[in-house]
């Protein structure tokens, strides 16, 4: 059976610009759908919050391009608190000073920024970002830091610093003193399509990844997280191995489409104002901002309803997953990553396959070393 | 009577209503970031504080719309109101 739909999506992600003063090599954003030419204009973004107010929207994301690159960026978040909505804000780090930040704290209503810092040196974080912006980075997590706000950090993993990630964790757990970190990988969009041989892991790296991350996890408890990446497949992973080992009966949930409940609560908005799934779906628009009724699109948009069907079909049905032992304990992972691989949305994620991570030479974490360590 | 049950009650304008299906809802303070789930009478109570209906009032209205109300409608009223009074998500109103 379906699952309910809510009257309208609790959170909105919005690509606020695509403009970046940065060009990260394994960027998802450049090159990619929503990699648009022109930004929507202040007024019509102010328009379109006025909406979201009426939809009782609960939470938005801003993302880009770097959102504190628009000048008119405070004028966006008063829109966005006069609207009785809270916000994160998903950044590079690089622009942020302590003007800005005061602003932000002011608000009241920002639950998160969160930067991108790759490495606990300069030398592998600007290795794929630019040189100088690992400094300019750690400043603007001690400038929010210094107003209060809540900061986190998200770590993308590649080639240049799979082997350094003792340190990075060393650096923002124990030298910045952050609460957490989330991880993620570099993967199959934008930018990273074109330098995928430079930026991602192979797989002995993700291997080697995914060993060093859980042993983190048991050196730092719950202070690093991860829902994409080694570290989330390395979780995933050892649950369907220790599955399929103790042959479990398949559990709810799984043997389907189910990796992604996004447009059960979440809906996008690229930065020239279209209304997506997901930003990581840009290409897949379902109506425009102040054209479209956002409340319409969101409980009838065909394409909306069929991503929420998906979760109805058996990996049985895909003769990628024929006679996989672990189709019962899979949930085809992330549909955005599954299109820009196979160019088809229903379907499972091979980026996330378990059976060809260990036909590809792959290997699962010992448990057992993890748990000594 | 309980010596409230005269007063009316605004809602703090900032609080948020999500009907999210037809059995549920929250109250979202953006204040705060705190949600707090509501069954379809309390959406039907909260409708009512906008400072003209007192308790009376809207144990009248919830009496009159919902099956089977408990005959001490009211005291659920007043528990209710003294939750959300206390959660800052609605005041009395000031005569």
């Amino acid at each position: 059976m379906a699952a309910q739909v809510m009257n309208t999506p609790r959170n909105v992600d919005i690509e606020i610009t695509s403009f970046c003063n940065l060009r990260c090599a394994y960027c998802s954003h450049f090159t990619g759908p929503g990699d648009v030419k022109d930004d929507l204009p202040l007024e019509s973004w102010l328009q379109f919050f006025a909406e979201l107010g009426r939809c009782n929207i609960m939470n938005i994301t801003l993302s880009g391009g770097e959102p504190f690159s628009r000048q008119d960026l405070r004028a966006l978040i008063l829109a966005i608190v006069a609207n009785r909505m809270r916000f994160t804000i998903l950044s590079n780090g690089t622009l942020i000073d302590d003007e800005i930040a005061a602003f932000l704290t002011a608000t009241g209503r920002c639950d998160l920024v969160q930067v991108s810092i790759d490495g606990a040196i300069d030398t592998t974080h600007d290795a794929f970002r630019g040189e100088g912006n690992f400094m300019k980075a750690i400043h603007g997590i001690h400038t929010l830091r210094a107003n209060h706000l809540s900061v986190s950090v998200r770590v993308t993993i590649h080639r240049r610093n799979v082997r350094e990630l003792e340190a990075i964790a060393g650096f923002l757990l124990d030298d910045l003193e952050l609460p957490s970190f989330s991880t993620n990988a570099a993967s199959h969009m934008g930018l990273c399509r074109k330098n995928a041989a430079q930026t991602q892991l192979t797989v002995d790296e993700h291997t080697l990844a995914m060993e060093t991350l859980l042993s983190l996890t048991v050196k730092y408890p719950g202070r690093i997280n991860a829902s994409a990446g080694p570290l989330a497949d390395a979780q995933f992973w050892l649950e369907m191995e220790d599955s399929r080992r103790t042959n479990l009966e398949r559990p709810a949930g799984r043997g389907f489409l189910t990796g992604c409940s996004g447009p059960m609560q979440t809906i996008a908005v690229r930065a020239d104002g279209a209304i997506v799934p997901c930003s990581q779906l840009s290409h897949l628009t379902l109506g425009w901002v102040n054209q479209d009724n956002l409340g319409e699109i969101w409980r009838r948009h065909p394409e909306l309803q069929k991503m929420r069907k998906r979760s109805q079909i058996p990996l049985e049905n895909f003769a990628f997953c024929r006679d996989c032992p672990y189709i019962s304990y899979c949930t085809g992972n992330c549909p955005a990553i599954a299109y820009s691989l196979t160019g088809i949305i229903d379907h499972p994620s091979p980026d996330a396959c378990l059976r060809r991570f260990l036909t590809h030479g792959g290997r699962l974490p010992e448990v057992s070393c993890i748990c000594d360590s | 009577m309980n010596s409230r049950n005269k007063e009316e009650v605004i809602a703090n304008p900032l609080v948020m209503l999500r009907e999210e299906f037809d059995d549920q809802a929250i109250l979202f303070d953006p204040e705060t970031g705190h949600t707090f789930a509501i069954n379809p009478i309390g959406v039907l109570i909260w409708k009512h504080f906008d400072g003209r209906y007192n308790l009376d009032d809207i144990a009248v209205i919830v009496r009159e719309r919902t099956e089977a109300a408990p005959s001490d409608v009211i005291s659920h009223i007043v528990n209710f109101v003294e939750a959300v009074v206390d959660l800052g998500l609605a005041r009395y109103k000031v005569k």
